[in-house]
């Protein structure tokens, strides 16, 4: 299921003609550094598409967490191995689907959010991570995930009139 | 990391000069941290307007700092971009550090640049 077809299941009407779009496909290698140079570059690249801003800061961030995640968790154990990252901006939405050939979500699905009450912890107990999923969960309009043979998918989907938090 | 490291008087601001704290330079970020402050008393304002990209793991180096000046010397955090301000608030870490609009306000509420 392409995330236009979430998008068309979650409001229930028939699929509008889709209107000219903006694609864009990129593969490369899982390592921290590639995924800072990919989105800076793709950050640039829509800066130019004149999409706003804000919306952009979000899809850098959700992105940066998903990447990282797959860097850090999925090719953990293997040391790295490739990231396709799909993008089509189209009928007021930008979509994304990652996809990498790294071990499987724990339990087969998204990890859900994480929340902190900082206020309320001592110094030496701040946590120094654990912010990735609730952050992918705040940026993301659509959100999903499918193990599909030997290979990660997750897709998003953020809406460019919905209002940003 | 290039962090540059200014002396006010009892504060030290240390101002991060590249734009982004993400995943690839978070270990840089947290040793050219630890360097700076390793002979420094007195509390640390942390400059971030250069900086418009801040991730999880970014965030989790500046909690890191915070951590490494421990409960006696005070981590304020200045010049946040609107980008980084979200990151701290989505993630209530706003909560742990005093924040200012920048250097100036940072050491005017936290320095003794008025007694001088």
């Amino acid at each position: 299921m392409t995330p236009m077809d979430l998008l068309h299941l979650r409001e229930g009407a028939p699929p509008p003609h889709r209107t000219l779009g903006w694609d864009w496909r990129r593969r490369f290698e899982a390592c921290a550094e590639e995924v800072s140079l990919e989105l800076v570059g793709l950050n640039q690249t829509l800066t130019q598409l004149g999409l706003p801003i804000e919306k952009l800061f979000m899809l850098e961030l959700v992105l940066a967490e998903i990447l990282n995640n797959v860097v850090e968790h999925a090719y953990a154990d293997r040391g790295g191995g490739p990231i396709s990252l799909d993008l089509s901006v189209r009928d007021g939405w930008i979509f994304c689907t990652i996809t990498d050939q790294g071990a499987p979500m724990p339990n087969g699905h998204l990890p859900g959010a994480r929340r902190y009450t900082p206020e309320e912890m001592a110094l030496g107990d701040l946590p120094e991570g654990g912010f990735g999923w609730g952050l992918i969960h705040d940026m993301s309009d659509l959100l999903t995930y499918q193990r599909d043979g030997d290979l990660n998918r997750v897709s998003l989907g953020i809406d460019l009139a919905s209002e940003t938090i | 990391m290039e962090i540059t490291f200014e002396e006010k008087q009892t504060v030290a601001v240390l101002h991060v000069v590249p734009d982004r704290i993400d995943a690839s330079v978070a270990i840089q970020f947290k040793d050219s941290f630890r360097d700076l402050i390793r002979d420094w008393s007195g509390p640390v304002v942390l400059d971030l307007q250069n900086v418009v990209f801040l991730d999880s793991s970014g965030l989790g180096a500046v909690v890191a700092a915070r951590k490494l000046l421990g409960a006696e010397r005070p981590l304020i955090l200045s010049g946040l971009s609107p980008a980084v301000d979200k990151v701290m608030r989505l993630t209530r870490m706003n909560a742990v550090f005093p924040i200012h609009a920048n250097v100036d306000d940072a050491l005017a509420t936290h320095g003794n640049a008025s007694a001088a």
